[in-house]
């Protein structure tokens, strides 16, 4: 068997990916059985006797099926749409002392292995020895490399600018894995262990992956907690600090568990950043620079 | 055995090639046989390891999240690559007239078509979940350097089938009126079938040249596109090491110089298992040792051009994988490469005295195998490098699964050899013969009158295929981040006892908040009040979101204006603090917001996003129309051989 698939029980409640392609392409276009040229002046029963016909009608075939995965793949979860939320994170660099209970958080949340990390934390020293701590995960890219490249479309971009992998799709090309410039990807070189997904019961989707041999994972932002309870992603929830935010850039508010800040005011006066901006990802997750400091800003951060 | 005894042989002798190519088709030796069961035990080896890889994942192949491209992508790569090999022996020397490819020529297509299939099926150990391969075509991604990949392969194999099946057209004919009983019956079911209506005549013959010549034409830029795309895999990523502007000729010249290697050890294996010294001579050898010593000099060049700009620049990413492979965690392999795999080949072919049959293919065996090593280099070094910290994770190791799985492909290439050769005759017979009455007597050449204008529109198409490929790229995009807004707060206030009374208005899309702060009814000046807007984001209750801190003044009013992101009522509340210490004293109002400007933008378009997807149906386009031309030469050699009333031939269309 390969990979125990459990996606037998998939539920009617199975939000639509919109997984049909948005830009299809013309009509199948004709299959040249009309002659092209003076050597093609010949009957149609010739032709049919020329042995590459079954090649050209699946190239005829398939214009009629792809589709050019630039664009955002619409995805409505439960009637929200993209003109209601369109989910961000921040995260306070300030706040951050390395303390990885974001990353523990995730792991737990979503049954990983230790080598299956969907949010790193790295450190650095500088020349005096200090450290620095940097969270990192999934940067719901919005010109996602992952998505460009994946083979069979099961990289999608929902309509709130949260990129999922449909793990029933995918095929295990890691091409995404390739392109990812974030190493935001993982893949399940084993059976993995049975996922614990909240709320349980929930429905094998890119939102509620539940992890396939064979097949890759990323942070989901926990997409899956969002539409359908007021849970926050686990690790803004776990963060003593307040370091995570998850934030939504059309109400323009984010939260860290903590405190509520207008996004768009505190991503100004935090100077925010974004990771490897050079490469033209558009990333929508932003850094707050810093280490340690005393935060700014009355109700913002930890007290 | 003297090459001078051989080449007279040649041309004065003349070695019956009819009896030559039927050796085959007669009771194999057991030495024969044995290497059939050999090679047959390490495919089903192979195969075995490969089901124990489903069963387990895909890490019993020693595959990890820092080798997360390894063994079965190089050996595609490798694979493919010298499938280019046949077909440039072939085509090329088709196309420039060179005669003396004739005894070469079928067992340098078998090869092509033989390794093309093996290569293409290494795509699927390398895949974690291939029972879901169909969705290659079912839910295509044609932004995908992958779907490409099959695009490329698939049409290129069906070219090399028709490169391969064509000239089999006149042999199966001639065998099949010399030695009817001998074939068996399968054989002659089959060559009748591959034969039917030839007869030879010059018609039949110019439509089969002219057929040639164009798929030759064709195939060649099929297998640049394929070369190309299969290293635009790896370049279109922004991996350092990957992403690199010289991968794809790099990738085309990898696969010349090793697939003419592995011609030469093809063409010796057969030489000296069927005795073919007569035909084959050690000039072959050597003109082939040639050309590929020309292409590993280039392949060497284009390795330095690919290193020097990264490692002059010193930027992190590129430099650390060149150290790597200098004096890193690849740098035996690479050393190894580069000795073995180019100085010392070129060292065996440049001096006289080992440039002989033998060392010759001592030479392209160290090219196969040095060449494979790079590929493998290639592919673990970048897929090692950790992006996020800089430094390289454990590279791939090589286990029981992976070795066993590339050892039956690699196995599975001279026994799928040996079989279609027992299938179908291993020498070109007509061009033998044709290049042996040349030798003899300059006959008229069947040169094809219709070769000016089809060569004409099939390089037109080749050339358009390789423009369009080169245009398309991906675009970047340009960043917008979702900043905008109101007034920062300065905290710090003083006061005792307070109330504050506020109002919100709405004017157009700003809200006007008042707050009103008093204390035993006379105004308070200089307290800082700050705003909120209440928000149901994230929270079950209401959450409050910051709008701004605002002190009052004389007559104890505090004013902030903001613009709210959504419709929608909302409480809106200002907070006092009288004392530092002290209880807030907070003043609500509702707000019924009809107007709002959400500070969110759009992600914009990527620059390029449009040129791609025109690109992406020009290519299919071409796709199409080189299936057209392929199928169409077929057609051509089919109508040449029906026969016709009367005796006389009936006229190709004219052009």
């Amino acid at each position: 068997m390969i990979g125990r698939d459990r996606s037998d029980k998939r539920p009617a409640r199975r939000v639509d990916l919109g997984l049909t392609p948005v830009d299809r392409g013309p009509t199948p276009v004709d299959l040249g059985l009309t002659p092209a040229g003076e050597e093609l002046d010949m009957s149609r029963r010739n032709l049919l006797r020329g042995m590459g016909i079954a090649g050209i009608a699946a190239a005829g075939g398939a214009l009629g099926l792809i589709a050019y995965r630039d664009e955002a793949q619409a995805a409505t979860v439960e009637g929200a749409s993209g003109q209601e939320h369109q989910w961000c994170r921040v995260v306070d660099l300030r706040a951050c002392k390395g303390e990885r209970k974001c990353v523990s958080a995730c792991q737990k949340r979503h049954g990983l292995p230790p080598e299956q990390t969907w949010m790193r934390t790295l450190s650095w020293h500088d020349e005096s020895g200090k450290e620095f701590f940097m969270p990192v995960m999934c940067q719901m890219c919005q010109n996602p490399p992952c998505l460009d490249v994946c083979p069979v479309s099961a990289t999608i971009k929902t309509d709130q600018g949260v990129i999922l992998v449909d793990q029933d799709k995918c095929l295990g090309s890691r091409a995404c894995m390739a392109a990812c410039p974030y190493e935001a990807r993982y893949f399940n070189w084993n059976e993995p262990a049975p996922t614990n997904r909240m709320p349980a019961p929930s429905p094998n989707t890119p939102q509620f992956p539940a992890n396939q041999i064979g097949t890759v994972g990323k942070c989901v932002l926990c997409a899956d907690l969002m539409p359908y309870s007021n849970q926050l992603p686990s690790c803004v929830e776990a963060c003593p600090r307040g370091a995570h935010f998850i934030g939504d850039l059309v109400t323009d508010v984010a939260v860290n568990g903590k405190s509520t800040v207008r996004l768009s005011t505190f991503l100004r006066e935090g100077n925010a950043v974004r990771f490897k901006e050079e490469l033209g990802t558009n990333p929508r997750c932003y850094y707050i620079p810093g280490n340690g400091q005393p935060v700014g800003g009355p109700l913002v951060g930890v007290k | 055995m003297s090459s001078v005894l051989e080449s007279t042989m040649v041309a004065n002798e003349q070695p019956d090639v009819v009896e030559a190519a039927m050796r085959p088709f007669r009771k194999a030796s057991k030495k024969f046989w044995l290497a059939i069961a050999l090679l047959t035990v390490l495919v089903v080896i192979g195969i075995a390891a490969w089901i124990y890889q489903l069963r387990q994942g895909m890490g019993v192949a020693g595959y990890t999240d820092r080798s997360f491209w390894a063994i079965y992508i190089a050996d595609v790569v490798a694979i493919i690559g010298v499938s280019y090999g046949g077909a440039v022996v072939s085509a090329i020397l088709l196309l420039t007239g060179a005669s003396w490819r004739a005894p070469l020529v079928r067992l340098s297509e078998g090869m092509a078509l033989v390794t093309v299939i093996v290569g293409a099926a290494f795509i699927i150990p390398h895949l974690g979940r291939p029972d879901r391969l169909l969705g290659m075509v079912t839910s295509a991604n044609v932004a995908s350097p992958v779907f490409w990949d099959m695009i490329a392969i698939g049409t290129y194999a069906f070219a090399t089938f028709v490169f391969f099946l064509l000239p089999l057209v006149p042999d199966t004919a001639t065998l099949l009126g010399s030695h009817p009983d001998e074939l068996g019956r399968g054989r002659r079911f089959l060559f009748r079938f591959v034969s039917r209506g030839w007869v030879g005549t010059t018609h039949q013959r110019q439509v089969l040249h002219s057929a040639m010549i164009i798929v030759a034409i064709v195939i060649i830029p099929l297998a640049v596109s394929v070369h190309s795309v299969l290293a635009w895999a790896f370049a279109l990523v922004s991996r350092p090491g990957w992403h690199e502007s010289i991968w794809a000729p790099y990738f085309v010249i990898a696969a010349l110089y090793s697939g003419v290697a592995l011609v030469i050890l093809v063409t010796a294996g057969f030489r000296r298992g069927y005795h073919l010294e007569a035909f084959i001579t050690k000039k072959h050898f050597v003109r082939l040792g040639y050309i590929m010593v020309a292409l590993g000099a280039v392949y060497v060049y284009l390795t330095f051009a690919d290193l020097l700009p990264s490692a002059y620049v010193g930027e992190s990413g590129p430099t650390q994988i060149i150290n790597g492979m200098l004096v890193g965690g690849v740098a035996v392999w690479f050393w190894l490469f580069l000795v073995a795999g180019t100085i010392l080949p070129i060292v065996l072919i440049a001096l006289p005295w080992t440039r002989q049959i033998s060392g010759i293919v001592i030479a392209s065996i160290l090219v196969v195998i040095a060449m494979w090593i790079k590929r493998l280099i290639m592919v673990i070094e970048t897929s090692g490098y950790d992006r996020l910290t800089n430094s390289f994770g454990e590279l791939f190791r090589f286990t029981w699964v992976s070795v066993a799985v590339t050892l039956g492909g690699i196995a599975a290439i001279p026994l799928l050899l040996m079989l279609l050769f027992r299938l179908v005759p291993l020498l070109s017979i007509a061009e033998v013969q044709e290049a042996t009455e040349k030798t003899d007597e300059p006959v008229a050449e069947p040169s094809s009158p219709g070769k000016a204008s089809h060569g004409h529109a099939a390089g037109a198409a080749g050339a358009v295929i390789l423009l369009l490929v080169t245009i398309g790229v991906i675009g970047v995009a340009k960043a917008q981040p979702a900043y905008a807004a109101p007034n920062p707060a300065v905290p710090t206030a003083v006061a005792t006892q307070a109330t504050v009374a506020v109002t919100a208005v709405e004017k157009g899309p700003e809200n006007t908040l008042t707050a009103t702060v008093t204390l035993a009814g006379k105004p308070v000046e200089g307290a800082l009040v700050n705003f909120y807007e209440s928000t149901t984001m994230f929270a079950p209750g209401n959450n409050l979101v910051p709008l701004g801190a605002v002190e009052t003044d004389v007559t104890g009013i505090a004013k902030v204006t903001y613009v709210a992101a959504v419709t929608g009522p909302r409480t809106i509340s200002a907070t006092y603090f009288p004392t530092v210490l002290g209880d807030p004293v907070t003043g609500t109002a509702n707000l019924d917001v009809t107007e709002a400007v959400s500070q969110y933008v759009p992600t914009p378009p990527r620059a390029l996003a449009e040129a791609g997807k025109t690109l992406v149906f020009g290519l299919f386009g071409l796709v199409i129309i080189v299936f057209i031309i392929l199928i169409a030469q077929v057609v051509r050699v089919r109508r040449a051989c029906r026969p016709v009333a009367n005796g006389s031939f009936e006229q190709a269309p004219t052009t």
